[in-house]
């Protein structure tokens, strides 16, 4: 089966004044449909270039990134917004939820988008966010709720539209440690459930030990690759 | 995306920023009421104008004379044209034309019961007095079959003065001393149903009297008419007849037929002509001077007064325009701020899944939403303004108006008017949102959600 996403000699340099800086270079990637993998590097090593580029919000100075059998750097960016709504959930650090909209509005916002009717969204989104366990805060603005409960809901929202790929970006880089655990654990279990493929960048070793695969970069180069074992153990 | 969930969102973008927004609604509404205002202004001036000429004269009306007509060289445009039947059936048969009168004057003293005074008499077609503009006030107008019967202006009565005051006045003129006339009351409808006796004096120094009924007072709305008195034409011509020598047999024959048999003292004075409408009144008038009449009437007046408040409108609403203006940059600027402190969600939404089309039309429904606000309320401040100043201004623009008339309005504003400011204000939103919606979708959605 071919993999659902695959980076072929990925490179990308940066002009910043006179200066050429290579973020990515010749990276080869391969990743499994249901698979959980992990990036891990310090800042500057890459990794958050590479999630970029895979889910078409940058383009590649040479190289080629596809995914699901489509070749993305050729998508022109107009059709690439469509693209990641039907296939693509993102998370972020900073939740980057809509602080003018409400859990349930911000949850079914890539619904909205599509043109689904209301009251098939808002089943929709009700039915998620209760499994999220926030079934009390469906009416409250984003700064009326914690961090851990506004993560959940962009999570939400990264899962309304079951998406193939999840992309996440220091997705516990925010929080303390017990949510952190509480995120990861729902994270895992809401992909295992539906088989769906998961790429997180992380800083956190520990987190990335939750992941199938761990991928290690600096300097913009894959420099280590560890299966862990059984998923969920911590320092394997 | 749907255009409700757009609107919607729109909306609470907008909530979000309320004193923004509320501020930059207020440069809207400002600019809406500055146009709206100023035109119906405009509009108010110039139907106060049409409606007061109006009261001078209809506008559906041309008063044909006879004589010639010179170009601007000199040169006699057609012929002079003799005021005959032959003319008259003439006028008849041209388009748009509704009825046709020819008429006298005549003048003379006369006596209404123990009063004297002058009486200024217009002869009329009486079959035709019903197809011209005469409002009727007590009694009835002229008819088929009327003969000494006439029909009075409503102040008409004041014209006549009590025999032995009028003696007395003589006197004190004689004297030399200061005559200070009393202002008469206006006593014209005690006249209904009197007689009213004419005399006439000719040129052999004979005197004839001629009785008349007055059948008919007519409505204080006719005030270019107030003064004269209306008889049927025959009698009119009869004693005309013997004001020119008295010799002449009374049963004239008609000179009809001979169109250019140049100026018979048959001829009548003038006739009237009553058209469809303005319009039909300015071209009809146009063309009997070139068949060689004199044709007055006020529509020619109006359309040098239309050329001055059209003028006017366009002053006053290019100020109001540029209220506008300034509130369309207001706009801009409110919307290029709110990209800035948005450049995260609009990357955000980006990386969702908004489509480029998403990102603009939010923006521009932003955009036109404030234009919308700005211009209905600004459409409502507007009426409360355009009362206002009909209030304050009514005092002195209604003076001395007769009961019951409707009262006139310096500022009107009709519902194109209305629909027009709101329209406008939209369209101006709309456009003042095209420049920084371009921006918005410009944004790369990278910066936008890096993290910091």
């Amino acid at each position: 089966m071919a993999p659902i996403i695959e980076v072929k000699d990925l490179v990308k340099k940066y002009r910043v004044g006179s200066e050429i800086i290579t973020a990515l270079n010749k990276v080869n990637l391969k990743i499994e449909k249901g698979e959980f993998l992990a990036i891990v590097g310090t800042s500057g090593s890459g990794k958050s270039t590479l999630l970029h580029m895979m889910s078409g919000l940058e383009r590649p100075t040479k190289g080629e990134i596809w995914i699901n059998n489509v070749l993305i750097n050729k998508v022109k960016e107009k059709d690439m917004a469509t693209f990641r709504r039907k296939h693509m959930g993102f998370i972020f650090q900073s939740y980057n939820l809509l602080p003018s909209l409400t859990a349930l509005e911000n949850t079914v916002l890539p619904l909205i988008l599509q043109g689904v009717g209301k009251r098939e969204r808002t089943k929709r989104g009700k039915e998620l966010l209760k499994l999220l366990g926030l079934e009390e805060r469906m009416r409250n603005k984003p700064n009326q709720m914690s961090g851990g409960q506004q993560q959940r809901v962009s999570i939400a929202r990264a899962l309304i539209n079951n998406p193939k790929i999840l992309f996440a970006d220091e997705p516990t880089g925010n929080l303390d440690t017990k949510t952190t655990i509480e995120i990861m654990e729902l994270l895992t279990k809401a992909i295992k459930e539906k088989g769906q493929t998961l790429v997180m960048v992380t800083h956190d070793l520990e987190v990335a030990q939750y992941a199938d695969r761990v991928i290690h970069m600096v300097d913009g180069m894959i420099i280590k690759e560890e299966i862990v074992k059984g998923g969920v153990q911590v320092n394997g | 995306m749907f255009k409700l969930d757009l609107i919607n969102m729109a909306y609470k973008n907008l909530w979000r920023r309320k004193v923004r927004t509320f501020l930059t609604v207020l440069g809207v509404l400002i600019g809406t009421t500055s146009i709206v205002v100023m035109i119906s202004i405009g509009i108010g001036l110039n139907d106060f104008q049409r409606k007061t000429l109006e009261q001078w004269g209809s506008l559906n009306q041309i008063e044909v004379y006879t004589g010639m007509m010179w170009d601007a060289e000199g040169n006699p445009i057609g012929d002079a044209n003799p005021l005959n039947d032959a003319a008259v059936e003439e006028l008849k048969s041209i388009p748009g034309v509704v009825a046709v009168s020819p008429g006298y004057n005549l003048g003379g003293r006369a006596i209404w019961g123990k009063k004297e005074g002058y009486l200024q008499l217009v002869g009329l077609d009486e079959k035709e007095m019903s197809n011209f503009e005469f409002e009727i006030g007590q009694g009835r107008l002229l008819e088929e079959g009327d003969r000494f019967n006439i029909v009075v202006g409503s102040e008409v009565g004041m014209n006549f003065r009590d025999r032995r005051e009028m003696e007395m006045m003589d006197r004190m003129y004689r004297q030399g001393r200061m005559i200070r006339m009393e202002p008469q009351e206006n006593k014209t409808s005690e006249m209904l149903n009197q007689r009213v006796t004419l005399e006439i004096n000719n040129y052999n120094g004979q005197t004839k009297r001629y009785n008349f009924m007055v059948v008919g007072i007519l409505s204080e709305k006719n005030r270019d008419k107030s003064w004269q008195a209306f008889a049927p034409i025959e009698e009119i011509k009869r004693i005309r007849d013997f004001t020119m020598g008295g010799g002449r047999n009374t049963e004239t024959k008609p000179s009809s037929g001979k169109k250019s048999s140049g100026p018979s003292p048959d001829d009548y004075e003038f006739i009237w002509v009553r058209t469809a409408d303005v319009n039909a009144t300015k071209t009809i008038a146009n063309e009997l001077r070139e068949r060689g009449y004199q044709a007055y009437s006020m529509a020619d007046a109006l359309e040098g007064i239309e050329q001055t408040s059209k003028t006017m409108q366009a002053i006053l609403g290019g100020i109001g325009g540029i209220t506008l203006l300034v509130a369309a940059l207001g706009i801009i600027n409110t919307m290029i701020m709110s990209i800035y402190e948005r450049t995260r969600e609009i990357g955000i939404m980006k990386v969702i899944g908004a489509s480029f089309l998403d990102i603009r039309m939010l923006f521009l429904t932003e955009a036109g939403l404030i234009g919308f606000l700005g211009g209905l309320f600004g459409l409502i401040f507007s009426y409360s303004i355009s009362k206002l100043i009909n209030h304050l201004s009514a005092d002195f623009i209604n003076q001395g108006m007769a009961a019951g008339d409707v009262a006139y309005s310096i500022s009107l504003i009709p519902p194109w008017l209305a629909l027009f400011a709101l329209g406008f204000s939209v369209l101006i939103g709309v456009i003042a949102g095209v420049y920084p919606a371009n921006r918005a979708v410009k944004l790369s959605p990278i910066k936008a959600i890096r993290n910091e």
